[in-house]
């Protein structure tokens, strides 16, 4: 029997499990897919708007967190951001994460806006979008979601953080992936980037088509595998290379999740993937188990602590019913941001929609709590995307939410089984 | 599109241009009605130009349910309609085809409905000529696995669906095809008169601001809900159209293959229609003083799910994926109570304006229903030929529309098909719709101010699932290829269609849909950061 159950394998179920394991517990990890790393952009973000841009982010939560108690980050605080960002980091290495935490980067997106975000891989570094910077943005014929034109004819047209303008051009080249396909995904890209054969096609294909001074921007598909795929591309071009992120699948999200999913075996978490959480037994208060929808028959987990790090509406973690019933679905907790009045409105491009900042509210030890402020159940802790309160796309927190909140509650759990 | 000659710009009185054209008649509106008459129009020999403030079926037309009407919807409450649905749905199914699916209909008693509203329902079935064929529950349920197993009683009908933009473009292209110009986004400003005689039309072009003047001997107008507001622009006494809203909700799957009707009288949410690949369930009947602010209020959004409830049990579990609002074009008839609009003839009204205003050139049609559209039109041009005192005889029933001479219905896998034989050689850009690269630039060629909506109504592009998650960064890049459209124009297109899909999706967001905008979220504004990009001077509005 393990001691934990972890529930998700998002960025905040993966790195509790790790750090639970690597404390010396016995860990499950249960999840109904594989997480929501695939779908994110394969950064780190803590805090990129608030709501005007972020230059500062762990000074910058440290403010909100003062300012809006109900905000995720009054509950984590700095310390186990910093923390869990660190953690992060360590645990994947250089070759995936790079950056200051104190200091937020500027990189383009592939719709050519200049995001901030704070850790990132380094095959995206030279993207930096500062004055006086010289991009080619490099579209692939077959790969759809990567409109090369529309990325540097926005990025032209932008006034930089920095107050400066960079140069960007875009051109397309077609080398296929697959022979006979034209219509190519981002991950058979990036499969066909790792293979030194096609990395040749494809720089002898692009490099007659460079200029002095070009800093070349790329789909973030130059490698799934081989971390090293596109530092060999930039070599063989001759010119710093970067990548954007496309919308998912997210070679650089996939990336990240193989890699902790790899560490979560070696530290000895018990992975059981692709089974639903589908209920839980409360015993004198406590939660016993967790029930899993398997093949055959529903079976228990029990544990001494639970995890629940199921994410928030995007996996189904969160629910609303035709009634506009809302739920927590798996241990039906109450849910806090439900009195924020109307919670979805008409206007698309005005203020943020009120339901997507519903979710748990938890105490310092990221236990969630009832209205009163006590924690629900003694031994469930709450992390990543299931706690409310914020608008982790819009002010780009969701990576440091989750870290900060998987740390501080896998450090609770430490002290508590010790 | 613009085609036929007599079109020369002109110096205006404050130094400007203004774009003239000379035709025998102007028609106002771009939906069912008017693009049937443009057709009847042209088709008789007639230079003529149709005018529509948007993009055509953008009003009342499309803003339905889909049903192409087998007359059984009226063979008790309105007989004369029913006979006429049943012949119409014939004449367009032959010259018409690829708009419709032959999905064929049950009107079902569902549990508590009166049984022996069957009865007088077969009685007005024969006596109206309205196909119809009383089946066993057993048979009905075999066909339709979703359906209630309660129902008591089914009845089979020659219902279809059909999708009104393909069928009002189908109309327009056949009337291009005759000689007439078709003008969308050109909003008519004032009809222009000579004492008792129309004698032109001024508008404007929303899209570039120019203005037109038109001057022509004849105007119909069937501008449906704005019928009144065109009448007002030749100096008419107001002519009294009751709006009367609609509003329906597509659900993200066929949960039906046949149309499925409540065998009473015609209620609120008693018709699911299986139009492409949803469902669309409608509608309620509220009247409303303004087309132009059409809500989908929240109680009727309830209202439509318990009724799809008792049609298919477990509808509030199906997803939805968006609602809409419509208005009926009924114009005011002293018969009926004003407030209940659904029990006025849905039967077309002309008005003649030589007898109520004293004005000759100007006609203006109300009512009426898309699966009549035809025939209105035929009614409404007679009407104008004898007033010009003239015969010319209506051919429209005989001429098969452009797009459908093979003959062929629609199914609802004709995309598939379609993608299976040019897979290999073109991309698609909608996966949820199957809608192709080419599909897209090809709708762009001709419509190359369009709004990536003005493409959607003819492509579907983002109506599926996903409601443009997907589709529309895709989209923008194709626009951005156009020589004609900018950056700051294309990603203001982008930014106008997910704001624009938006209006249908917010008042049916619950279940998966939840899920799936939260996923369009991450997309957008986490991976995207679209609302950071550069802030136009002003956004794009069409």
């Amino acid at each position: 029997m393990s001691r934990v159950v972890v529930i998700g394998a998002g960025i905040a179920g993966l790195t509790a499990a790790i750090r639970l394991a690597r404390a010396g517990l016995a860990v499950t990890l249960v999840s109904k897919g594989v997480g929501g790393l695939q779908l994110s952009q394969g950064t780190v973000d803590v805090f990129g708007y608030d709501p005007v841009r972020v230059t500062h982010p762990l000074e910058a939560l440290d403010v909100r967190a003062a300012a809006d108690p109900k905000h995720p980050y009054a509950s984590i605080g700095r310390e186990a951001v910093e923390s869990g960002v660190a953690y992060l980091a360590d645990l994947v290495g250089p070759d995936l994460l790079v950056g200051d935490p104190a200091a937020n980067l500027n990189l383009p997106t592939a719709v050519g806006a200049v995001r901030p975000t704070c850790l990132a891989q380094p095959s995206m570094l030279a993207g930096a979008c500062v004055d006086g910077a010289s991009f080619v943005i490099v579209g692939l014929r077959r790969l759809k979601d990567f409109p090369a034109h529309l990325i540097a004819a926005n990025l032209a047209r932008t006034v930089l953080p920095d107050g400066g303008r960079l140069q960007a051009r875009h051109l397309v080249i077609d080398v296929p992936a697959r022979d006979g396909e034209i219509d190519s995904s981002g991950l058979t890209y990036a499969r066909a980037f790792d293979d030194p054969g096609f990395r040749k096609r494809f720089a002898a294909a692009l490099l007659p088509l460079l200029t002095h001074g070009d800093s070349v921007g790329l789909p973030a598909v130059l490698g799934l595998h081989d971390l090293q795929a596109w530092r060999k591309l930039s070599d063989a071009l001759g010119h710093p290379v970067f990548e954007i992120p496309l919308p998912p699948p997210a070679v650089p999200g996939l990336r990240l999740n193989e890699t902790l999913l790899t560490a979560a075996r070696t530290a000895g978490v018990r992975l059981v993937q692709g089974n639903r959480v589908v209920s839980a037994r409360v015993t004198e208060g406590r939660v016993a188990a967790v029930t899993v929808a398997q093949a055959g028959a529903a079976r228990e987990y029990p544990a001494e602590a639970f995890v629940l790090a199921s994410g928030g509406f995007e996996s189904g973690a969160l629910a609303m019913d035709s009634y506009g019933t809302l739920t927590e679905t798996i241990f039906g907790l109450p849910l806090a941001g439900q009195d924020a009045g109307e919670l979805v409105h008409g206007d698309y491009w005005g203020a943020q929609q009120p339901l997507f900042a519903v979710g748990v509210g938890v105490e310092a030890s990221m236990r969630p709590v009832d209205a009163a402020g006590a924690p629900v159940y003694p031994n469930l802790y709450a992390a990543g995307g299931i706690l409310a309160g914020a608008y982790r796309w819009s002010e780009k927190s969701g990576e440091g939410i989750a870290v900060g909140s998987a740390v501080k509650a896998a450090d609770a759990i430490v002290r508590e089984l010790a | 599109m613009p085609r036929a000659g007599k079109d020369a710009r002109v110096p205006d009185k404050i130094g400007g241009f203004v774009r003239k054209l000379a035709v025998d008649v102007v028609v106002v509106g771009g939906g069912s009605t008017g693009a049937g008459v443009v057709r009847d129009v042209a088709m008789r020999g007639y230079s003529t130009v149709l005018l529509d403030r948007a993009d055509l079926g953008q009003g009342t037309t499309a803003r339905f349910h889909g049903l192409l009407h087998s007359g059984g919807r009226y063979v008790v409450s309105d007989p004369l309609s029913a006979t006429e649905c049943a012949d119409e749905n014939a004449i367009l199914t032959r010259i018409q085809a690829s708009a419709i699916e032959r999905t064929g209909g049950y009107f079902v008693t569902a549990p508590g409905d009166d049984p022996a509203f069957a009865d007088k329902f077969l009685a007005g079935a024969a006596a109206t000529r309205v196909p119809a064929r009383e089946i066993s529950v057993g048979e009905a349920l075999k066909a339709e696995p979703r359906l209630n197993p309660g129902i008591l009683r089914a009845i089979e009908v020659q219902d279809g669906s059909v999708d009104g933009w393909q069928l009002v473009w189908g109309a327009a292209r056949s009337a291009i095809n005759h000689g007439a110009q078709i003008l969308t986004y050109h909003k008519v400003t004032k009809i222009e008169r000579d004492a008792n005689r129309v004698t032109g039309v001024r508008c404007v072009d929303l899209k570039t601001g120019e203005e037109v003047q038109i001057d022509c001997g004849f105007v119909l107008n069937c501008a449906g809900p704005w019928a009144g507001q065109i009448a007002a622009m030749a100096d008419c006494e107001p002519v009294d159209v009751i709006p009367g809203r609609g509003i329906m909700i597509a659900m993200n799957h066929r949960l039906v293959n046949r149309v499925i009707n409540r065998c009473i009288y015609p209620a609120d949410g008693d018709i699911l229609v299986p139009v492409h690949t949803v469902s669309i369930i409608g509608t309620t009947d509220v009247k409303v003083e303004d087309p132009d602010n059409l809500a989908i209020p929240h109680e009727e959004v309830q209202e439509m799910l318990d009724a799809g409830e008792i049609l298919i049990p477990g509808f509030r579990q199906a997803r939805a994926v968006h609602a809409w609002a419509g208005a009926r074009p009924l114009i005011k008839d002293s018969r009926v109570a004003a407030a209940d609009t659904r029990h006025m003839s849905r039967g077309m009204a002309v008005i003649d304006h030589t007898t109520r205003d004293g004005l000759d050139g100007l006609l203006t049609i109300g009512g009426g229903k898309l699966t009549t559209y035809r025939l209105m039109a035929e009614h409404i041009v007679d009407a104008m030929c004898t007033k010009l005192g003239e015969k010319r005889a209506c051919h429209t029933a005989d001429e098969v529309i452009p797009g459908s001479e093979s003959g062929k219905t629609y199914v609802v896998t004709h995309r598939l098909e379609a993608r299976e034989h040019d897979r290999t050689e073109d991309q698609i850009i909608c996966e949820c719709e199957l809608m192709s690269r080419k599909m897209f630039t090809d709708a762009l060629a001709e419509q190359p101010r369009g709004s990536f909506d003005d493409l959607r109504r003819q492509l579907r592009l983002g109506m599926g699932p996903c409601q443009g998650g997907f589709c529309s960064l895709r989209a923008t890049a194709l626009a951005l290829e156009a020589d004609h459209i900018d950056v700051e124009r294309a990603s203001g297109l982008m930014k106008l269609f997910l704001k624009n899909r938006w209006i249908g999706l917010w008042p049916i967001l619950y279940g998966d849909q939840v899920r799936q905008t939260a996923l369009d979220n991450w997309i957008f504004q986490g991976t995207l950061d679209v609302e950071h990009l550069p802030q136009p001077e002003q956004e794009v509005e069409l």
